[in-house]
């Protein structure tokens, strides 16, 4: 079954776009990536300085989505958090994903690794992801990578689970059995047999951890033990707006407004690609 | 049967005891000699040391290891450094918070999430359905420490409606206590009532494209009683699977909502510890976390085997 | 609020949380934190302070105007001609929790633990000669140079010269033992302390009753400072310390409570690291000095000017200490000057490390402020953002800081500020200010010490031991009508009443 899913089939991206809910969502997230990633960079919002006497000026004209504690513009800090904020998220992905594959991979192919490898990943899975994620960064301090790493090995094991399974059902269809009665080497039956067919699961599960390293970036950031403050994000905006609740709550509205809209984009794209992928795997994950 | 629960045991085992050396390891990784950090920065080279031969830091790492085994085993995760006292009293004294918060957000999000599921299912693509999936998610998608904040500073501060905050004084007895859990069970049954909807609705997609229900429908059996029988019968499958899955969201999101509530219970000790830097407690917090996962994973997995006859192993 | 919804109000938090809060008899404060201990000697930390001083007692105590009245001590010691005696006579009929009546011995093995541990205590241990007891009820502390401010540091409740029966006196004291007007009755960690009327009280004569009106004081940890501000204003706590000066409208236009403002509480340091690092050179120090921004730096971090001054003097208008001596130099804020330092300094670009914390917010945005306008004049500035457990860490370290920022109430005596002593952990060890420091506080005529603290202060500014940002407001709220808590860095709560 996964491999006919995995194939991908002629009509995937059809049947992607064909779910308007999934369209919005991936326009909606382009635009947000979009935003943080190139308006800052092209220099056509610029952080500015501080001007502290324009504390706290409600969103107008001259500051569009209003002015913080220290008189810096919300909209620019917004975009150079949000590049921040989409980092962690990506990176995280990617990390527990590379991590997660390396693991699954192993423990799927070489049968007396998979029994330690499996139990690895219960134990992992065996923590929740806040407390773990804290206890690292308390241990190795708050900066950007170590939250990346300290998500990422939270997250890695839901990935291995996944490619094990698959790779434990690829690894015996004929084309793969006939490829190694050929003789062909493992890492290269891995590489172009297993992993170009399990792609399209992790890229689900990649997208959905996304969502989930950004939510846990900002709740981190709520307990004091996120990311140091020198690079803002947006849960460290969300966190610092807190004391302004009643004086200025456009401070938290934007921030809050950016996890929220990216979390939820995220979600829906995952949920699109799933289904588009095939709705029998919906149940498994 | 029987070789599969043995399977299952011994599985466990292998589980907890990676539990335990993933939790000796983090702790060992943090930097700073725990015995100088206990101290404090008055202490002399020499209390240092003889702190050090106490505590066994002085050993081969393997021993520390062995000993460190032997003690968890024989039930004692070592001394707090705040309180000075053993983390499994200081553990115990929080337990009672949390347990009923994750166990009154799991109701709250089990009353609300699984009507609404098997609703949408069964109206597949209605207006109904995209509206209680995508509200679902949105819940899932905003940090709970806003919703908390919100929650407390309208519902309890300006209404009045909840306390807001903390678990009580002295005189509190357990129904007292537990009214301090209302507003915070309710925060976090919101978050978790998104993936449970999520769950039933998709569990019930399948049962009504199971043979059976077709063939029930097709003998002429009316909608509702279709979705009732069907529905309320497997019912029970999703609920343990999601007790489950939800186990671990529910002990992360307790770290945040405790914190915003200031309930005295394992997530606030534990974010406490990490700013205190009381590793056995941080350690002996995450052991026994990870330890209930593991048993309760194995409890919904056994439920599982008595009440899903078609469940083969 | 209606009337209507009062209503709704009662009968739920009655149903809900018991309705503690009806319970007149007792008084629940908001503190920040838990109290790590209970022995108030070893710790300098004000939780510690607010709590401990319900029960346990010093000799000495301030009264509101910071002067020294006997609390334990039956009266002003008598202090030989030499400076180097005081006699203190004890209060008689003074008993314990424990039941057992405090005598000379109790207090002479208390004061010689308090010389041992405590880290006021041990800073002048070298200058006592011997505590010894020379009645049932006197004292004589005999010292080896005279030091006026000794009076200060036995009244002060921050490592405090608590007195304890002198059975339980032993280097670690597991469960301390007090004279105070309350007891300790229940804790339970990270939920509260509570304590109880201590019916055995006898009033002290020379400090201000102890009505011991309250028959419960509850102390409640809250961390989070929006938590509470939000117990506070849904009436949980009678009291709430430590409050973000952004809720000052919103309390004050609460039924349920009203903000209390300690006006000046304090001052904002810069630390500065005079055992290494770039700091050691007086033209990078004098450059930073003439960079800050002090204006915009209480600005960014207390937002509204009805909660900061910008005022040099390292005591503010009004008390006895304030002078203008030095203070030229404060809030010049040009950059451009602090260039022309530089320059002299031959400065390499190393970075000025700036540690600090967001413990309390407002540390962190002084500092950012800071760091922009350092950056403005020249410096390459590394901020180090961490969490207080690493900063008390760090800040021992002196290889790991140039600058940590930190802040102190308005102290009493000015001998109680530790930074102006070289020993502290900023080591700074100018000769010329030791010379001064010696002098004051050996010197026992007040007039002649205004003198010479004026002269303490000129040299703070010419060889920048230390910045002081400016004066701060602290903010604090009580129940609405709760009449009987003095405004202080260290409230008290022995008299406190809750009109009905």
């Amino acid at each position: 079954m996964a491999a006919s899913s995995a194939a991908a089939p002629p009509g995937f991206s059809r049947i992607l776009l064909s779910r308007p809910s999934t369209v919005v969502a991936l326009a909606v997230f382009v635009v947000i990536a979009a935003a943080c990633l190139f308006l800052p960079a092209l220099g056509l919002v610029a952080p500015g300085g501080m001007s502290v006497r324009s504390r706290l000026t409600p969103p107008g004209p001259e500051y569009w989505m209003g002015a913080d504690a220290f008189g810096r513009d919300v909209l620019a800090r917004l975009l150079i958090a949000g590049r921040a904020s989409l980092t962690i998220g990506l990176g995280v992905a990617v990390v527990s994903s590379v991590i997660g594959i390396a693991i699954g991979l192993v423990a799927g192919f070489f049968r007396q690794l998979d029994a330690p490898l499996s139990r690895l990943i219960d134990a992992m899975m065996a923590f929740p992801d806040i407390l773990l994620a804290l206890s690292l960064v308390a241990i190795f301090g708050g900066t950007m990578l170590n939250v990346i790493l300290a998500l990422s090995i939270v997250y890695a094991p839901r990935i291995g689970r996944i490619v094990r399974a698959s790779t434990l059902v690829i690894r015996e269809l004929p084309y793969v059995e006939a490829a190694r009665a050929l003789g062909t080497r493992t890492p290269t039956i891995m590489w172009t047999h297993v992993l170009r067919n399990i792609m399209s699961p992790i890229l689900v599960q990649a997208t959905f951890i996304f969502a989930y390293a950004m939510l846990a970036e900002a709740g981190l950031s709520f307990l004091g033990v996120g990311v140091d403050p020198s690079t803002p994000t947006w849960g460290i905006m969300v966190n610092e707006g807190r004391q302004f609740i009643d004086n200025a709550f456009f401070l938290i509205l934007f921030p809050g407004l950016g996890i929220a809209l990216s979390v939820l984009s995220l979600q829906l794209v995952g949920d699109g690609l799933r289904d588009a992928l095939d709705p029998k795997l919906a149940k498994d994950t | 049967m029987t070789s599969y629960l043995l399977r299952r045991l011994v599985g466990m085992i292998v589980v907890i005891f990676l539990v335990l050396t993933i939790a000796f390891i983090l702790v060992r990784l943090a930097p700073g000699d725990p015995a100088a950090l206990m101290l404090g920065p008055d202490a002399t080279p020499e209390e240092v040391v003889a702190l050090r031969a106490r505590l066994g830091l002085d050993q081969p790492i393997v021993a520390q290891y062995l000993s460190f085994l032997g003690n968890v085993l024989r039930g004692d995760l070592g001394q707090s450094l705040f309180f000075n006292l053993p983390v499994t009293d200081v553990l115990a004294s929080r337990a009672e918070p949390t347990i009923f918060l994750a166990l009154f957000s799991l109701i709250f999000a089990l009353v609300i999430a699984t009507p609404i599921g098997i609703y949408a299912a069964y109206r597949h693509g209605s207006a109904v359905d995209q509206t209680s999936i995508s509200s679902a998610m949105l819940a899932a998608s905003v940090p709970s420490f806003l919703t908390g904040l919100i929650f407390q500073r309208y519902l309890a501060t300006d209404l009045g409606w909840f306390p807001a905050s903390g678990y009580g004084g002295p005189d509190a007895d357990f129904l007292d206590r537990m009214g301090y859990l209302i507003l915070p069970s309710i925060t976090l049954g919101i978050t978790n009532s998104a993936l449970i909807l999520r769950f039933t609705r998709a569990s019930m997609l399948d049962i009504l494209g199971e043979d059976y229900v077709r063939t029930a429908r097709a003998k002429g059996m009316s909608e509702t009683r279709v979705i009732l029988r069907h529905a309320l019968k497997n019912a029970g499958i999703p609920i343990i699977t999601v007790v489950g899955l939800t186990f671990a969201l529910l002990v992360s999101g307790a770290v945040v909502t405790e914190r915003v509530f200031n309930l005295p219970g394992l997530g606030n000790l534990v974010v406490n510890a990490v700013l205190r830097r009381d590793y056995p407690v941080i350690q002996g917090t995450l052991i026994v976390v990870a330890t209930l996962y593991v048993l309760v994973n194995l409890l919904t997995d056994l439920l599982y085997l008595t009440v899903d006859k078609r469940v083969k192993y | 609020m209606s009337n209507k919804l009062n209503l709704l109000n009662l009968s739920t938090a009655a149903i809900l949380a018991g309705s503690p809060l009806l319970a007149a008899g007792t008084i629940d404060v908001a503190i920040i934190g838990e109290p790590d201990t209970f022995d108030p000697m070893v710790s300098t930390k004000d939780v510690v302070s607010i709590v401990t001083q319900h029960f346990v007692e010093t000799l000495y105590t301030f009264d509101e105007s910071w002067s020294v009245v006997p609390l334990l001590a039956a009266a002003m010691p008598e202090i030989g001609e030499d400076g180097l005696t005081y006699t203190i006579p004890l209060r008689e009929g003074v008993t314990f929790h424990d039941g057992s009546s405090m005598d000379s011995a109790d207090v002479v093995a208390s004061v010689e633990r308090w010389l041992d541990v405590a880290s006021r205590g041990m800073a002048i241990a070298d200058r006592v000669e011997s505590v010894e007891a020379t009645g049932p009820s006197e004292v004589t502390v005999t010292l080896t140079e005279p030091y006026a401010p000794l009076l200060s540091l036995f009244a002060f409740s921050n490592s405090a010269a608590a007195i304890y029966p002198e059975e339980i006196v032993a280097p670690q004291i597991e469960t301390v033992i007090g004279t105070g007007p309350y007891r300790l009755e229940a804790h339970e960690p990270d939920r509260y302390t509570q304590l109880v009327r201590f019916e055995d009280y006898t009033q002290p004569e020379g400090a201000a009753a102890r009505e011991q009106i309250p028959d419960e004081i509850r102390f409640v940890p809250v961390p989070d400072t929006n938590t509470r501000v939000e117990g506070l204003l849904s009436g949980q706590f009678a009291f709430a310390d430590s409050l973000p000066t952004e809720a000052f409208d919103r309390i004050e236009e609460s039924d349920a409570a009203e903000p209390v403002l300690l006006e000046p509480f304090g001052w904002p340091i810069f630390a500065v690291n005079h055992k290494q690092g770039l700091l050691t050179d007086l033209d990078i120090r004098k450059a930073v000095q003439a960079a800050l921004p002090y204006d915009d730096m209480l600005f960014a971090a207390f937002g509204d000017d009805r909660f900061f001054q910008t005022e040099g003097a390292l005591y503010p208008e009004g008390w006895t200490w304030h002078t203008e001596a030095g203070t030229e130099l404060y809030n010049i804020n040009d950059q451009e000057e602090a260039a022309g330092y530089l320059e002299e300094a031959d400065y390499d670009g190393t970075p000025l490390r700036i540690l600090t914390s967001r413990q309390y917010e407002f540390h962190y945005q002084m500092a950012e402020v800071a760091q922009m306008a350092l950056e403005m004049a020249g410096f390459t500035v590394e901020m180090a953002v961490v969490d207080w457990a690493t900063l008390a860490q760090n800040r021992d370290n002196p290889e790991l800081w140039d600058i940590y920022i930190t802040h102190a109430p308005f102290l009493p005596e000015p001998a109680l500020i530790s930074t102006l002593f070289a020993t502290s952990r900023e080591g700074w060890d100018n000769p010329k200010k030791n010379e001064i420091l010696d002098r004051f506080t050996s010197e026992s005529d007040p007039e002649a010490r205004l003198e010479i603290f004026a002269e303490l202060q000129e040299i703070a500014y010419e060889d920048v031991g230390f910045i002081k940002v400016g004066n701060f407001n602290a903010l604090q709220g009580q129940a609405r009508g709760m009449t009987g808590v003095a405004p202080s860095p260290w409230p008290t709560f022995w008299n406190a009443e809750i009109a009905q």
